[in-house]
């Protein structure tokens, strides 16, 4: 039947049903396919924005692996940049706000969007509680809305199995959240500057710093729950929870879906300079290191990922005509972007042996890792 | 819900503590031969626009920062920038939550509120006075009587 059908129609035809299966924003409950991040993003950005705002909606998805970091962070001061490229592992910012997490096949992310009127942090938590206790684990919310399972002796609280954000506009709201059923915890901690390394005391953000907290999977309780487990158990909270009956619309990532021009718009534009690092809140680096030729301090500011000043530090012993190239090397990081420098506007002494090139290395080095 | 509530509550309380403070004087600010006009925007800014000086003052509502919860970051537009209406121009922050600020009108960003970037609790604690974010110098006048009026506003927030 479909082979006589493909013989029938012209090509053009079956473009046409690609299109007339256009996703629509006005189901109750999605469950995403795609494991793409910029993808998966986007498509919740678009349900966030295109939904009838009364009407409850849930979005399930996964990704591969990445770093997520909140609206207003700091991809430097939170993400192991030099980790992270060496991984091969993506660090995307996000819509929502709060702090920095790692997504893996592992973890699966629930999104729940709700009117503004209605809108309630607790409550949302508590769906997915619900859903997480009949799994047959025993989880509680803590004061910042995030699930945790047990009690350490170590530790007043219990340990993360899931992390929360949200985003608030016009009449609409969204909590959204990670699940943590078997990630590689490894990766995590390595990726997310998570042992508070140098660069909580040398970055200073004016934007939102991360809340580190201690993490689990769930499959440590409960070895046996997986990704479609946990989408079942959410998908029935919310049903209960909001009275929905409806069944689950899945989302492909195919030319209906990247079709839609807002989709297609918020995958190209997250992973783009002016999102990722143009957003960055205003920020200042301060490094500190000692060369054969002298000491060295620089407190390099920036807003907007632009390098609005780099001051520079020396010690008593150092040359004063050296300072002076050396103080000159950092005044033409001046508007720069910070870690895109472009290398070929500063002095050609950064490519020839010596204490400028020793300078800019550092900079370079430290400001991409 | 209660947070709808409160805005409905207090109409009157808003319009003239915003409006009161370019002007230290309520005297002179009755006798003033110009007009101040508030308006409001679905994305929950409110404007205060000053036809002497064709100036608008943007605030977010008190709705908005009731929702938001306790705001800990404000990002705002660079002075000088020219905004058209509908862009985004800033964000807001509380526990966890983002929250983005539309230019209400087209204009030039004239002056920001640089003690936000130190006090970004100011929002919740005085958001219709000493929480303002931006003066925008407006283009066209009629965008402004474009925009939601205090009683249209209060609709859109229980819709």
């Amino acid at each position: 039947m479909l082979l006589a059908r493909q013989h029938l129609w012209p090509a053009s035809f079956h473009s046409a049903r690609t299109y007339a299966t256009a996703l629509r924003p006005t189901h109750a409950i999605y469950v995403s396919t795609s494991t793409d991040p910029y993808f998966n993003l986007s498509l919740e950005d678009w349900l966030f924005r295109h939904a009838p705002h009364r009407a409850p909606l849930l979005l399930l998805y996964r990704d591969r692996p990445c770093v997520v970091f909140g609206r207003n962070q700091n991809p430097w001061k939170e993400v192991n940049l030099r980790a992270a490229r060496e991984a091969g592992v993506p660090f995307i910012r996000r819509r929502s706000g709060g702090g920095t997490v790692y997504h893996d096949l592992g973890n699966t992310n629930f999104s729940i969007h709700l009117p503004r009127t209605s809108f309630d942090r607790h409550a949302t938590a508590q769906v997915v509680l619900r859903a997480v206790c009949a799994l047959g684990i025993d989880a509680s919310v803590n004061d910042r809305n995030d699930i945790c399972v047990g009690t350490y002796k170590m530790s007043a609280r219990g340990r993360h199995v899931s992390g929360s954000a949200y985003k608030i506009v016009n009449n609409r709201a969204y909590h959204h959240g990670t699940m943590l059923l078997s990630t590689r915890l490894d990766l995590l901690g390595d990726l997310l500057r998570a042992n508070k390394t140098t660069r909580q005391d040398t970055i200073h953000t004016k934007g939102v710093e991360s809340v580190r907290s201690p993490v689990r999977n769930l499959q440590q309780f409960n070895p046996s729950i997986v990704h479609d487990e946990f989408v079942s158990a959410v998908v029935n909270a919310f049903r209960e929870e909001y009275g929905v009956d409806e069944p689950i619309c899945t989302v492909e990532e195919d030319e209906g879906t990247t079709g839609i021009e807002y989709i297609r718009t918020g995958m190209a534009e997250l992973p783009s300079w002016d999102w990722a690092f143009g957003q960055t809140p205003e920020f200042t680096h301060t490094l500190q290191r000692t060369f054969q030729w002298g000491e060295l301090t620089a407190e390099i500011h920036s807003k907007h990922g632009i390098i609005l000043a780099c001051a520079l530090t020396t010690s008593g012993n150092v040359d004063p005509a050296l300072k002076a190239q050396l103080e000159g090397l950092a005044g033409q990081l001046k508007e720069q972007k910070y870690a895109f420098v472009d290398e070929a506007a500063l002095p050609s002494a950064v490519r020839e042996q010596g204490p400028l090139r020793d300078m800019w290395q550092w900079l370079k080095d430290e400001m991409q890792s | 819900m209660f947070s709808a509530l409160r805005q409905v509550s207090r109409p009157a309380t808003y319009a003239v503590r915003a409006a009161r403070r370019p002007t230290p004087s309520v005297g002179v600010f009755r006798t003033a031969p110009f007009v101040r006009t508030l308006r409001f925007t679905e994305d929950h800014e409110a404007v205060v626009f000053d036809d002497s000086t064709m100036t608008g003052t943007v605030y977010i509502t008190n709705y908005a920062q009731s929702s938001l919860g306790d705001v800990v970051f404000v990002e705002l537009p660079a002075e000088g920038n020219k905004v058209t209406k509908g862009d985004q121009i800033g964000a807001v922050e509380s526990v966890k939550a983002a929250s983005d600020i539309y230019a209400p009108v087209s204009g030039t960003v004239t002056e920001v509120n640089a003690g936000l970037a130190d006090q970004p609790g100011l929002l919740n604690k005085s958001p219709e006075d000493q929480g303002w974010l931006c003066k925008i110098k407006v283009e066209n006048p009629a965008e402004i009587e474009a925009l939601l009026t205090e009683e249209a506003y209060k609709a859109h927030c229980e819709h």
